[in-house]
């Protein structure tokens, strides 16, 4: 893997990632080496980053991740993402993992400016909702095929950070003043930016492995750090939306229909129960299978 | 007469699990399970799979050992399908909990509905209705599982009754809840769309009835034949011009009769859900006639004519 970085003269660039003046997708000659590493790396490592994305993946059955049982050794894909895909994608993996660390930076800028962690949430508003639910698009991406991840567990995945950044952060105002908004963005602010800059650079064919030790070891801390954010803050939303009636229907109606809004939250977080564990440990058994099987690597290099 | 030998690996493991000598050459699969059980009695012949590759297609057991390509001496691979449970058991268990629920709130059993409302009548006649409709499809189900349908496989995965149970179980009760509740509001255009629904559902219930007994006959008793199905001189069979899943697609119409009578959200979702797992099914149906069949009448779709 080193060997292959240092004879593709590529270099991670510290600037603002341009599109543009990226060298040109992986020649054919290089895709088998691609499919056999980073291709089944992509498809484990899809499975942390959406693990540690969100614990409320719903029918996810045995913590699976995006994808189905990864195989450390080389699965070699035979539908490979052409040239166009591999540059669109790279393209929204470099647009995201910017849209990310502006995030990052706002929240940093905001904390110097006003002198305390309280209320950030307000700095980095826009750029959270708009880069968040940008992440739709993975959706797309896997139905099309490009992204060889299961579409239903990364609607799963997106969809339940959509939900709380719009149906709970968004909707319930008096919450975007607690502190658990501030944990939550902070751990996904920080797992995204490792994330998408991961695909960036195992689309471009080199991964350095500092990437993907953090994608793979930084998530012991950021996972649960993320859930707890998740749900004080959904928590705190409670009563709120008892006493607004928020998105809730009762009898009588026409249609014969009622929704309680709380009770549904309730249920949400009552999920994360069975969810968390699996998922977390799901992932660390990951990590243990793609850092060792690096580390073998390593010495045949 | 040449006897065979059959050895049985664990597909895993590879273990050695049984050796069985002198075995018939007509000798079918399932003759060999029932030796297999006796050595591993644990096993049943349900839940044995046996392969000629560990990671092949499981043989049938109407295969004769003969007839497979093997020597004189066979290998055949063995995967546990886990507990299993069979298709009668499943249908009329998850078919009897729908029965039983919905009744439980049509008479307002106390602890649904507030403590006044205990065991009270609906004042509306679509209500009474709707029982009697409910009640009838899933009595119909019941029967139909006990004298009618033939089933291909004796059994499925034990796993399936919770995740089945579950489905029918939990809908009937949400159904019911709002159908029977207190507060219930009436279909919008009265008596008029009741009547239309009820047209809708009674229709679709002879249909339904009517392929399944159309279904039974193309295959004679304890076999497992498969062969395509043509209409008859019942007119409701007809649609087997048009679909080769007829059974769902008058499903589907029942439960949107039952939705339009209702007025009820929740029936219109759970037709949705229904319609939905019914069409994956009726794909599949669908391209293994088209396999097996090279005459299979082009006409026709899965399970909404020319759509779908």
């Amino acid at each position: 893997m080193a060997a292959l970085w240092a004879v593709s003269g590529l270099r991670p660039r510290p600037g603002p990632a341009s599109p543009w003046s990226l060298p040109p997708p992986p020649r054919p000659a290089k895709s088998s080496l691609w499919c056999s590493r980073t291709e089944s790396e992509l498809r484990v490592l899809d499975m942390a980053a959406s693990a540690v994305a969100t614990a409320a993946s719903k029918g996810n059955g045995g913590g699976g991740g995006r994808s189905g049982p990864s195989e450390g050794s080389s699965a070699r894909k035979k539908k490979f993402p052409g040239p166009l895909a591999t540059a669109y994608l790279v393209i929204y993996n470099v647009v995201m993992t910017a849209g990310w660390l502006v995030i990052a930076v706002g929240l940093v800028r905001a904390y110097l400016a006003k002198g305390s962690y309280h209320s950030l949430y307000y700095s980095i508003e826009k750029p959270l909702k708009f880069f968040q639910t940008g992440a739709l698009l993975e959706i797309l991406h896997c139905a099309i095929g490009i992204v060889p991840s299961s579409v239903v567990l990364t609607s799963f995945q997106v969809m339940s950070r959509v939900f709380l950044i719009w149906a709970v952060t968004h909707s319930v105002k008096e919450v975007q003043t607690e502190d658990s908004v501030l944990l939550f963005v902070t751990a996904w602010t920080i797992t995204e930016i490792i994330r998408y800059s991961f695909y960036t650079f195992s689309l471009l064919n080199h991964l350095p492995y500092l990437i993907k030790w953090a994608r793979y070891t930084l998530f012991i801390v950021l996972y649960p750090m993320g859930v707890s954010g998740e749900l004080l803050t959904i928590y705190a939303a409670l009563p709120f939306v008892r006493q607004a009636g928020l998105y809730s229907i009762s009898l009588p109606n026409k249609y014969n229909f009622s929704f309680d809004y709380y009770a549904f939250l309730i249920l949400i977080m009552i999920s994360y129960i069975p969810l968390f564990p699996q998922l977390y440990f799901h992932m660390i058994h990951q990590r243990r299978k793609v850092l060792s099987h690096t580390e073998e690597h390593k010495k045949f290099e | 007469m040449k006897h065979y030998e059959v050895e049985i690996l664990d597909a895993k493991t590879r273990e050695k699990l049984c050796f069985l000598d002198k075995v018939e050459p007509q000798a079918t699969i399932a003759e060999i399970k029932n030796l297999f059980t006796k050595t591993h009695p644990q096993w049943y012949p349900a839940r044995q799979s046996l392969r000629l590759d560990p990671k092949g297609k499981s043989l049938k057991d109407e295969d004769i050992l003969q007839k497979l390509p093997v020597g004189t001496t066979a290998t055949l691979y063995f995967r546990d399908l886990g507990a299993q449970i069979s298709w009668v058991t499943v249908f009329l268990t998850e078919y009897a909990g729908p029965l039983f629920i919905y009744l439980l709130f049509y008479f307002r059993v106390p602890f649904l509905y507030g403590h006044k409302y205990d065991f009270t009548s609906s004042r509306h006649s679509v209500v009474h209705l709707a029982c009697i409709c409910h009640s009838f499809h899933y009595v119909k189900r019941l029967l139909e599982t006990l004298f009618v349908h033939r089933f291909s496989h004796g059994t499925m995965p034990l796993r399936n009754i919770f995740k089945n149970c579950t489905y029918y179980w939990g809908f009937a009760a949400w159904m019911a809840y709002y159908i029977n509740h207190p507060l219930y509001t009436p279909p919008t255009y009265g008596a008029q769309q009741v009547k239309l629904a009820l047209a809708i559902f009674v229709i679709c219930q002879l249909g339904n009835f009517s392929i399944h007994m159309a279904l039974r006959d193309l295959r004679p008793a304890g076999s497992k034949t498969r062969k395509i199905p043509y209409p008859t001189k019942n007119p409701f069979t007809w649609l087997f011009l048009l679909v080769s899943c007829p059974n769902y697609t008058y499903e589907v119409g029942s439960w949107i009769g039952f939705a339009i009578m209702t007025q009820c959200l929740p029936v219109a979702l759970f037709s949705l859900v229904g319609f939905t797992q019914m069409t994956i099914w009726a794909k599949g149906k669908h391209r293994s006639y088209l396999k097996e069949f090279r005459d299979y009448p082009p006409l026709r779709m899965p399970i909404v004519p020319f759509l779908l």
